[in-house]
């Protein structure tokens, strides 16, 4: 049982003369919650797949606990694809059966726990409409019950809070949140670097096709600290002038001081004391995942990396 | 059940249920019969009622020969016949008809007796169930009455009743009535085979079209291989198909069981002794079973691989076009040699996987072809299912994850190699 959850082995898939995917390595242990983080053609969704065996990769390996993913992903791995769709002339509970159906499980266990779910979800009432009568955000919802349904091992989720209102975003967080405390594995894929800072503790950041970087991300953020330091005190601001500080700015009421090889954090704060300002904060910023990743695949692809800060796709 | 026919199991009850559910099947499934039936029906009525209103007539014999016998006919076919001296004058009688007194007066003359022309006046048309009639019985009457004077009577009568040709084949022994039977069946079951196989084949490409268009096969098949999920779907509309049929063939059983003895009592002089041997036989039937079968899988894979190549509708209808000729060109030969005959290389054109079902299938059953040409049809066909299912698959498999433009010949190839 020691066996990673998910494991990528030197992955390569090409579409003709495109490289989506390029010797990719990834290992998620059990039970943690990963981000898989890039901008839209990066990658994520090829490389989802492969995990999925809905395609074969060129080169490399994958494997799904330990095995081939044809033997797990059919009952131990939800899945919830980018392109999300649904029978739209069936009814919602129907659906549902025939997703946990296929899935190996019985219909009338099915039946019951797609119905305890609708019910959680406040879908209850909508159980014997059409789907189609559905709002989208209810189909979002309807559609995530199919992927925990058959209680997987492992979720890979593609963009599952893509297209949410907030609310509903909170409901599925929550209910992704709940599933890792069950003990689940789970993978999701988004370009809403807060949204992976909030719920993530280990992160892939992939950009053209490569892995950027990947690990537990407060190790990251360890690693990768910024050198800034926030500052916020009552009384006069001469004395940050007088530090040898190139660039100060202004956030709010604190002032950002960017370090450098003859400032250090500790002799801002002796200038501070010696100086007698009421000191509110102190504060060593840590990088965000937004800056890290600017930072990283800037460097790799030789350009910014511009990143929708919200939105679907 | 072994998981994976569970989800094929899944896959095909889902398909069947959705299908059978629509209004379109119930529709189409009570309408076809109904209307057919209906308008068949209504027809045969409107004209019986036509025939047994207005029945009140007058006749005007100007030959002084035939007029009585006439009258009496038409009396026993439930006319009501007043027989009028030719001193009334016609002007009376034309009053009559327009005032509604009688529906219709019949004038005999010298030409009746010559040639059996006669006249008729009414403000309505006669109709043709009352036109036939009236003639017969007025050729008869005057039939009757040239041969009463001639010295071959007997003789003539039995010539006129004659007229039979005696046919007997060499060869192989079958009744006449079995060799029309085994016609009627092939061009019953080229329909059924046709319709089956276009209709129900359209239904398969429709079916994969709308799980790849809005994006559900992605989760289907994240959980079923795209062969089980394809199988499922053909072997659903399949059962879709044979329920339909099934209702089809059952309301047509129940109007013969029904129909039969209602037409033999109205008909007590018709000869209903060979009427089983009209009906197909078992082994027919199981033939045309075994073509159904075949033939809607070999079709419908490929419609299921048309339909995992295109995008939209439109596509859909271009991409289509290749598959329907297929159809179509053995069709076009088969209203040929629609009584199982035509050239003798369409026997062998016959053996054609593609063409098998259409073509050989009524050659069968009216017993034009020997029997291991059958066999060996049937044969190409299995083989034929399983190589079109392959390549199908194939297509298949890579066609419903792909989108975009569609896929070029070669593009195509490359899928079938490397799926």
């Amino acid at each position: 049982m020691t066996e990673a959850a998910v494991r990528l082995d030197g992955v390569t898939k090409s579409f003709g003369a495109h490289t989506a995917v390029s010797s990719f390595d990834l290992e998620i242990p059990r039970g943690a919650i990963l981000g898989l983080l890039g901008p839209n053609g990066s990658g994520k969704t090829t490389t989802i797949r492969m995990m999925m065996a809905i395609l074969i990769p060129d080169r490399g390996t994958v494997e799904l606990f330990g095995g081939s993913p044809d033997s797990a992903r059919r009952s131990r791995v939800g899945y919830l694809p980018e392109e999300r769709g649904v029978y739209e002339k069936m009814k919602v509970l129907e659906q549902l059966v025939f997703l946990g159906e296929i899935r190996g499980i019985d219909r009338r266990i099915v039946r019951k726990r797609a119905m305890e779910w609708l019910e959680r979800l406040d879908l209850g009432e909508w159980a014997t409409k059409k789907v189609q009568a559905l709002s989208k955000g209810m189909q979002q919802k309807v559609q995530f019950i199919g992927t925990v349904l058959h209680n997987p091992d492992l979720l890979i989720l593609d963009e599952p809070f893509s297209g949410l209102d907030p609310i509903n975003q909170e409901v599925l967080e929550s209910i992704v949140l709940e599933q890792q405390e069950r003990g689940v594995t789970i993978l999701f894929s988004t370009h809403l670097m807060e949204q992976a800072e909030r719920l993530c503790e280990r992160v892939c950041l992939i950009s053209k096709s490569r892995k950027v970087l990947d690990g537990e991300l407060k190790e990251i953020k360890r690693r990768e600290r910024s050198n800034v330091v926030a500052v916020e005190f009552e009384g006069d601001d001469h004395w940050l002038s007088r530090l040898g500080v190139n660039e100060i700015e202004r956030v709010g009421y604190a002032h950002h001081l960017t370090l450098n090889a003859r400032v250090d954090s500790d002799r801002i704060l002796a200038a501070a004391v010696a100086e007698g300002v009421s000191l509110r904060r102190f504060e060593l910023l840590e990088p965000t995942l937004r800056e890290i990743f600017v930072r990283h695949a800037g460097d790799t692809a030789g350009e910014p990396v511009l990143m929708a800060a919200g939105g679907a796709r | 059940m072994k998981p994976g026919w569970k989800q094929v199991w899944a896959v095909l009850r889902r398909e069947y249920v959705e299908r059978v559910k629509t209004k379109g099947f119930v529709f189409s499934t009570i309408a076809i019969p109904v209307l057919m039936l209906g308008t068949t029906g209504l027809m045969a009525f409107m004209a019986v009622r036509a025939e047994q209103s207005n029945r009140q007539m007058a006749l005007v014999d100007f030959t002084g020969e035939v007029g009585e016998e006439v009258a009496r006919r038409m009396d026993a076919a439930g006319y009501d016949v007043e027989i009028v001296d030719a001193q009334v004058g016609l002007e009376e009688l034309d009053r009559r008809v327009l005032e509604d007194e009688i529906e219709a007066y019949v004038l005999l003359d010298d030409l009746t007796v010559q040639e059996g022309a006669f006249g008729y006046r009414s403000k309505g048309s006669p109709g043709r169930v009352r036109g036939a009639l009236l003639e017969s019985i007025v050729v008869e009457t005057v039939l009757e009455l040239r041969l009463s004077v001639m010295e071959d009577a007997v003789g003539v009568r039995q010539l006129l009743d004659g007229g039979r040709m005696e046919f007997e084949r060499l060869g192989e022994q079958q009744s006449e009535v079995q060799e029309a039977s085994g016609i009627a069946t092939g061009i019953a079951g080229v329909i059924i085979l046709y319709m089956a196989m276009l209709l129900y084949g359209q239904f398969v490409l429709r079916s994969v079209l709308d799980e790849k268009r809005n994006r559900v096969v992605e989760v289907v098949i994240s959980a079923v291989t795209p062969g089980r999920l394809m199988l499922g779907k053909i072997l659903g509309v399949g059962s879709m198909g044979m329920t339909q049929l099934g209702i089809w063939a059952l309301c047509a059983a129940l109007i013969g069981l029904l129909g039969v003895p209602m037409l033999a009592a109205s008909l007590p002089q018709a000869d209903l002794s060979q009427l089983g041997e009209l009906l197909p036989g078992v082994g027919v039937l199981l033939l045309l079973l075994a073509y159904f079968i075949l033939g809607f899988f070999l079709y419908s894979s490929l419609f299921a691989a048309v339909g995992a190549m295109c995008n939209t509708e439109e596509e859909a209808q271009q991409a289509n076009f290749p598959v329907i000729m297929l159809l179509i060109v053995p069709f076009m030969f088969q209203m040929f040699s629609i009584e199982g005959g035509g050239f003798a290389w369409m026997d062998w054109a016959a053996l054609l996987p593609f063409f098998s079902p259409i073509m050989m299938f009524p050659r069968a059953a009216s017993g034009a072809v020997p029997w291991w040409m059958v066999g060996l049809s049937l044969l190409l066909m299995v083989i034929a299912v399983g190589a079109t299912a392959w390549v199908a698959g194939r297509i298949y498999r890579v066609g419903i994850l792909m989108q975009g433009k569609r896929p070029t010949l070669r593009e195509l190839a490359r899928w079938v190699r490397e799926a």
